[in-house]
């Protein structure tokens, strides 16, 4: 075996030092260092030029991507926010409504026989999806079907998240994990919400029929793109299981931005998943993040990701026999009860009953309300307006409590 | 949401929010805020020449 033995190492074009060596096993780089396979480092660490980018806390900008938390409930066939936080869908000129769901990302067993590896999100930590269950479109594609996915990220999250949104050489990252019962391409676009909105269509590439694929999106600034830093609606990412060609045409561009058409927000869609009965759409670690580079997935724990959502949806499920709020009686059947909220919602929220429950007047009297629903609140106090039948004993000013099985939603969504 | 009716909830004759009624009969009550976006879909039923009913 031969020995090299140097004190420095030079490239035969360069005027000064590439690598030095010194009699205590010391190795410098004089220059950059490039590492092409891992870098196992025994001893402490100290890197002074840190770049942050890929361990950064709180770069996800996308509040429960992981499709951990659903407050409203699991699965829905109606339109709006309905199950998984944060997510919008809309089910329109069906033959049969689709449904939305939350699921498990199971394992790859049978009968599909995935294999769980690098390419499977279960590797990758995740327990929870967002599904969409097709139903049965008898009469085909029609122009005005579509079935859509959204997700409005706040306008000032976005505005004061680093990205140089005018520039066209700063980056936003958009990164999932897709899978469909049905092998084909899917598209999506993305839609700026404020001055001249703008729309930038994207594909997933095709897809191999039940399997998990990563999909990711390097999106580059505009120098039309406004977003304002307020509390309303950025952007909306929009992924599409399907489209009719009512809102699609062959003549939009892919990868960049255009001013909005809403006859063409992407080429049109292939029709196969579509008229698939009980086809299946999935989707989960959802990330936005700037940059240029699709980091690892920015895993946060289910009681975070219920923190965040909170500011835009809260709900209030009561038990028998539980007290809610506290208030004061106005007239013989109306009480005003005020409900703090849990953290400070995005706007006064507005309120869905799903049970009015009962006002209680302590060592008196329980009275079931006729109604529930908000009086004149803020983004921290929802003033809880309490009515029920007369011919009860309420007398004004007196006080009571609301509650019992009462169950009902805080909603500011985008 | 496509909004079928609507109608104030009033306290102390002043209007307080709005009760919509969507067209699957859901119910929901909402406030005068211009970020909330349920009253932003109201305004725009109201701006397509439809009126909320006065409250009971």
């Amino acid at each position: 075996m031969s020995k090299l033995k140097t004190n420095t190492i030079q490239h035969t074009g360069g005027s000064a030092d590439n690598i030095t060596l010194d009699n205590s096993q010391n190795v410098t780089a004089e220059g950059n260092l490039t590492v092409d396979g891992n870098l196992t480092v025994s001893g402490t660490s100290t890197i002074s030029g840190y770049n942050p980018t890929s361990s950064r806390n709180n770069r996800n900008l996308i509040i429960n991507g992981a499709m951990q938390v659903a407050q409203r409930g699991t699965s829905s066939t109606s339109n709006g926010y309905k199950t998984i936080d944060r997510w919008y869908w809309e089910c329109n000129g069906a033959d049969e409504t689709a449904t939305i769901s939350q699921e498990d990302v199971s394992l790859g067993t049978s009968p599909y026989n995935l294999p769980v590896g690098s390419g499977h999100p279960y590797a990758h930590g995740f327990r929870k999806c967002l599904q969409v269950l097709n139903g049965n479109q008898t009469g085909g594609a029609g122009v005005s079907d579509a079935i859509d996915l959204v997700y409005a990220v706040e306008a000032q999250d976005l505005a004061q998240s680093g990205w140089d949104y005018t520039s066209s050489s700063s980056y936003i990252t958009f990164s999932f994990w897709i899978k469909s019962s049905v092998a084909q391409n899917f598209y999506g676009y993305i839609r700026s919400q404020d001055g001249t909105s703008k729309d930038y269509a994207y594909e997933t590439g095709s897809l191999t029929q039940h399997t998990w694929t990563k999909i990711t999106k390097s999106i580059p600034g505009d120098s039309g793109l406004t977003i304002n830093t307020d509390n309303g609606k950025g952007i909306a990412i929009t992924i599409l299981p399907f489209m009719g060609t009512g809102s699609t045409n062959n003549s939009k561009s892919l990868n960049s931005w255009a001013n909005i058409d809403n006859a063409a927000r992407t080429p049109d869609n292939t029709t196969t998943w579509w008229t698939t009965n009980d086809a299946t759409f999935q989707i989960t670690g959802v990330q936005l993040e700037v940059g240029s580079v699709a980091t690892d997935f920015e895993h946060r724990s289910y009681g975070d990701e219920l923190q965040r959502c909170l500011r835009y949806c809260q709900r209030h499920a009561g038990v028998n026999g539980s007290r809610v709020a506290i208030g004061v009686i106005g007239d013989s059947t109306t009480g005003y009860a005020s409900f703090p909220t849990k953290v400070p919602m995005r706007a006064t929220p507005s309120i869905s009953v799903t049970e009015a429950g009962k006002i209680v007047k302590e060592g008196s009297a329980w009275y079931d309300l006729t109604s529930l629903t908000i009086g004149t609140s803020t983004n921290d106090v929802a003033v809880l307006t309490c009515v029920v039948s007369g011919g009860h004993n309420m007398s004004a000013l007196d006080p009571f409590t609301m509650g019992d099985s009462t169950d009902f939603t805080l909603n500011s969504e985008l | 949401m496509t909004i079928k009716k609507a109608k104030f909830v009033d306290y102390m004759g002043n209007h307080a929010s709005i009760t919509i009624t969507d067209t699957n009969d859901n119910v929901i009550g909402v406030p005068f805020d211009p970020a909330n976006t349920d009253y932003q879909e109201y305004l725009e039923w109201v701006a397509a020449g439809n009126t909320a009913e006065a409250a009971d």
